[in-house]
């Protein structure tokens, strides 16, 4: 009866494939999972999207 | 004066007596009502909720059918208005092939899928031939979304229409008894436009997931229409690995590759990670193994699959991720995507438990590819 609609926000995980360090970001339109478009902050490897999911705030 | 304080109900209704008029009039009027109007009482009743279900239906299908044109306008910048075209296509309908003889109709139902399929893909395109191939996938998509609402609409409301043209209560029973799975279903489709149109991942793609990382760093070729696979060593046994194409809109030609992949090189297991529904009551996102050919679809795929295999005398293993078809369709969830490496460990101790070394193995990741690459 007070059910309400759930609002979903996809975010996407970042990995980096030298230092495994992984990070955290909204989804932005282009991106897909195994994509390489940026660079790690602490060790200068490549990222690569790791995963992409929707999480739920009520 | 009356005294109020002490009236005896009893004596007033006659509950105690039989031939109180009152009464009998309390009694036989509304089993005289029922007796002739129940079913027409019945019918306007469940007629009210159906009625709101189908203004649901509509709204979804006018939904689907605005976020299509819009899409289609802002992606394929097509030279002309693209709404009558995709109005047309909106109203296709397949004939599915006579069942009296069964004998080959998997080959028809086939024939007559992938026709359908060819010739909506060319239609779309001529919208704008430049449209990229992961575009077209999408869009291709979308409209089959918005088909499928149109289509549900349009039955719901011609069997509620009729019934009550008919005042035939019985006649709109089938259609009460299944309304909360079709409005299930249809909440499901709309809810899975905002993933399509921005390519991200759904729940079914978590077979293309794990194997898809599995193919990274591989020489990748072409197996069937949309279809990839590669090769690549684990533990001393050949692994080919199978997947729709991605990051596009698509679950491939499995069927095809398989047939391809077997003729070349006979493999002497195939897996098939895949999702699959989960029970009420079950929890998402569980894994489950088991046997036989795990996939979906309307059925010609796992027709060809399962053909194959036999001839060939071929086992076939799957892992299939359990979820609702809400969660198939739409932007994967995190409990989903945090299975891939459990299900991916899962395969390899499958692989090492059910072959020697030296063998090879099929592995086929089962499932829409959008968002997913290899």
């Amino acid at each position: 009866m007070f059910s309400k609609e759930k609002i979903v926000i996809a975010y996407t995980i970042e990995k980096c494939k030298s230092c495994e360090m992984e990070r955290k970001r909204n989804f932005t339109e282009g991106d897909y999972l195994f994509a390489e478009n940026s660079k790690c902050n602490s060790c200068e490897g490549v990222m690569q999207i790791d995963k992409i999911f929707g999480e739920s705030i009520e | 004066m009356v005294d109020f304080t002490n009236i005896d109900l009893d004596q007033l209704f006659g509950f105690s007596d039989d031939s109180n008029p009152l009464m009998m009039l309390v009694w036989i009027l509304p089993i005289i009502l029922f007796v002739f109007y129940g079913q027409r009482i019945q019918l306007q009743v469940t007629s009210g909720e159906i009625k709101k279900a189908i203004k649901k239906l509509d709204a979804y299908r006018i939904e689907a059918r605005t976020e299509l044109i819009e899409h289609v306008k802002k992606n394929m910048n097509p030279r002309e208005d693209p709404t009558k075209k995709i109005d047309r296509f909106l109203d296709y309908f397949t004939i599915m092939p006579v069942d009296m003889d069964p004998n080959g109709i998997v080959e028809k139902v086939r024939h007559i899928v992938r026709a359908r399929e060819d010739y909506s893909r060319n239609h779309v395109k001529t919208i704008s031939p430049e449209t990229g191939e992961l575009e077209l996938t999408k869009i291709i998509t979308l409209l089959e979304i918005a088909t499928s609402l149109h289509m549900i609409f349009k039955i719901v409301n011609h069997m509620y229409l009729t019934a009550k043209k008919q005042n035939n209560y019985p006649l709109i029973l089938p259609l009460q008894m299944i309304l909360p799975f079709i409005m299930e279903e249809a909440e499901a489709i709309t809810k899975a436009i905002p993933a399509f149109k921005s390519g991200q991942p759904i729940g079914d793609g978590i077979g293309p997931m794990v194997v898809g990382k599995m193919m990274l760093d591989t020489k990748k070729e072409k197996m069937a229409f949309q279809t990839v696979s590669s090769e690549k060593e684990f533990d001393g046994r050949k692994l080919i690995l199978l997947k729709a194409e991605g990051p596009g809109s698509t679950v491939g030609r499995p069927g095809d590759a398989v047939e391809t992949i077997v003729a070349k090189s006979k493999p002497d297991i195939i897996i098939m990670v895949d999702a699959a529904l989960k029970m009420e009551g079950e929890d998402s996102a569980i894994t489950a193994q088991g046997f036989g050919a795990a996939i979906g679809g309307i059925g010609t795929e796992r027709f060809q699959i399962e053909e194959i295999a036999t001839k060939n005398n071929i086992p076939i293993l799957a892992i299939v991720i359990k979820q609702s078809i809400k969660e198939a369709i739409t932007l994967m969830t995190k409990d989903i995507a945090n299975q891939a490496e459990t299900v991916r460990s899962q395969v390899y101790e499958m692989i090492h438990d059910n072959t020697k070394s030296g063998q090879s193995v099929l592995l086929i990741g089962v499932g829409n590819t959008i968002g997913v690459a290899q």
